[in-house]
């Protein structure tokens, strides 16, 4: 039997879990299946979609090379003042996406040093998907390496110390132990980066208006010929962005309730 | 042989101790919290790096901070550490945590051995969260077994556990030291811990080792009066002309008997049952004294006082050493 404060609990827990998942159900509602096949067989319709999906899988290619070691020592507390270090995750995470798009302007646009580096090599950071790409990292990396950070500072330093004194040096000791143990952390931390990724917006418009991602087609076609006809890009988006979190989530429940017993 | 002569910056005092273990010895570093036994344990381990000293385990130089300096990296130790947290892979099951680092030569076969010797068989597939706490000490314990270890260390492994399976293990590894010929150091913060399993027994206190000896000489005859107070000696009576004399609760019988030690006497201030006898609070010589006795304390017959006699208390100077008892003392 549940006592009213459970109840009333549960159906508060029950109407923001609605309310959350409200614009994925209204989107579904507003659908109609002709609109989207047609939307979608236009030619040229889906370029976007390959355009999203290179440039995400090269941003979470960038976040694994330059952010798990940054995660790894931030979370062993390795660094000197590690608060100044965070800072500096966190500093991305604070900005919103239009200023970090602004600011990359100044930063990487072609009158910087930077950009005038980057044109030596005959490279460009802005409106090429080298801009894509960079403007994807600045969005999602802190969400990898908070994310990351988190799941390698969950390892116990007494399992990773008694694995060393059993004879493994420490490269061995990451791969044996602290990555098979950070690992669902890790998984849930990409894929968040990988939905962030896809889903990048703010900075993107700025800096990487063209080759467009899906973000920027369901925005122009909005602009455009209207509501209707950008929510088809918008649900490409979902089925694109959200399967890998899922599964990602999913496989890491799973992996923790087996350690748990 | 396992030997340590090193010296750690602590915050509080400067740790300084020497010890030498002998293949199939077992020491008990015994001390209070904070006294830096784990520090030692660290140490030999190659975790903690001293400011000075030397480790040397069967002829291998581990640690020597003098020229030509040598710090031998954990993982090339070959010493085995079993803490409080049995710290078993998590994501591994049991059968791949015993063989995990196996010594050359250790098959499927040596594995299923060591644990059916430690009662895992049925539960080889299992994942460390299944298991309970006992069970999980004793793959620890396989899990160094089957690994190359010239040295076991043991930092309070049992602690937290009931005194069944504290028993139990403890004499696991006390046959285990034997069969393998491997020197072993246990650290304790609780002497009976420590007398069930040691040879010998170090006490240590904020760094400095006290008194290396056997358990039993450790308690009948502590060498300084703060050695006295970790082994449990609860009260000290003066004796005119030598010092004080050190009364252990549990080394006092009723009645009057010098021949056998100091003689007191003196009204009972408190009594309450304690496990299967009494413990009282006897005023005498001064203080109160307090005692554990079969029996409650009575005054006998015609006397108002309880008078009771002290075995062989030992006895201290003004500088805290021991010093030798006068044969007999009047009270």
């Amino acid at each position: 039997m549940r006592s009213a404060s459970g109840v009333a609990s549960l159906a508060g827990a029950a109407v923001i879990w609605v309310a959350l998942l409200g614009p994925v159900i209204t989107l579904l509602a507003h659908l109609s299946w002709p609109q989207v096949s047609a939307a979608l067989s236009v030619p040229g319709a889906l370029d976007p979609l390959v355009v999203s999906v290179e440039s995400g899988a090269i941003t979470l290619g960038v976040l694994l090379v330059l952010g798990t070691p940054l995660a790894w020592t931030l979370a062993r507390g390795s660094l000197p003042f590690p608060r100044f270090w965070e800072a500096g995750v966190l500093c991305s995470l604070l900005l919103p996406p239009l200023v970090i798009g602004l600011l990359l302007i100044f930063m990487v646009g072609p009158y910087t040093p930077i950009g005038e580096l980057l044109g030596h090599v005959h490279l460009s950071a802005t409106n090429t998907f080298l801009a894509l790409v960079i403007a994807e990292v600045y969005e999602s990396a802190p969400y990898y390496v908070l994310g990351a950070q988190a799941a390698f500072a969950a390892v116990e330093p007494a399992i990773e110390e008694q694995a060393a004194l059993l004879g493994d040096r420490p490269s061995r000791v990451a791969r044996r132990v602290t990555l098979p143990l950070a690992a669902p952390g890790l998984a849930m931390a990409l894929a968040v980066a990988w939905a962030r990724a896809m889903g990048a917006f703010g900075a993107v418009v700025i800096i990487a208006y063209h080759p467009f991602g899906i973000p920027l087609q369901i925005w122009t076609t909005l602009q455009e010929t209207g509501l209707p006809t950008a929510l088809p890009f918008a649900l490409v988006l979902l089925v694109v962005a959200l399967p890998l979190p899922l599964a990602a989530y999913i496989w890491s429940a799973r992996a923790r309730g087996r350690r748990r017993g | 042989m396992l030997e340590a002569d090193v010296e750690v910056d602590r915050r509080e005092f400067r740790l300084s101790a020497a010890i030498g273990v002998a293949a199939g010895e077992r020491l008990a570093l015994f001390g209070p919290s904070g006294a830096g036994k784990t520090t030692i344990l660290e140490a030999i381990a190659g975790l903690v790096q001293p400011r000075r000293g030397t480790v040397v385990l069967n002829g291998r130089v581990l640690t020597r901070t003098a020229a030509p300096r040598r710090q031998v990296p954990p993982w090339q130790r070959r010493v085995g550490l079993l803490r409080q947290d049995p710290a078993l892979f998590p994501h591994l099951s049991v059968r791949q945590n015993l063989a995990y680092a196996p010594a050359p030569g250790t098959g499927r076969e040596e594995i299923a051995r060591i644990a059916e010797r430690l009662g895992l068989r049925g539960m080889l597939d299992d994942r460390p969260a299944r298991l309970s706490g006992g069970q999980a000490h004793r793959v620890a314990l396989g899990r160094l077994l089957a690994s190359r270890c010239d040295a076991l260390l043991l930092d309070e492994p049992y602690t937290g556990l009931d005194s069944g399976l504290r028993r139990d293990l403890t004499e696991l590894v006390r046959e285990l030291v034997a069969a393998r010929q491997v020197p072993s150091v246990l650290v304790a913060h609780e002497l009976e811990a420590a007398q069930a399993f040691a040879d010998r027994m170090a006490v240590l206190d904020r760094g400095e080792i006290l008194q290396l000896a056997s358990p039993a000489e450790v308690v009948a005859a502590p060498a300084a009066r703060r050695v006295a107070e970790l082994v449990g000696y609860r009260s000290f009576v003066s004796l005119p002309g030598t010092g004080v004399a050190g009364v252990h609760p549990d080394r006092v019988v009723a009645g009057r008997q010098p021949g056998r030690g100091v003689v007191l006497a003196g009204p009972v201030r408190s009594c309450r049952p304690s496990g299967a006898g009494w413990e009282a609070s006897v005023e005498a010589a001064g203080t109160l004294v307090p005692v554990r006795l079969p029996e409650p304390p009575e005054p006998a017959a015609g006397e108002q006082d309880f008078v009771f006699t002290v075995l062989d208390p030992p006895c201290f100077g003004p500088d805290g050493l021991r010093v030798s008892r006068p044969e007999e003392v009047p009270t």
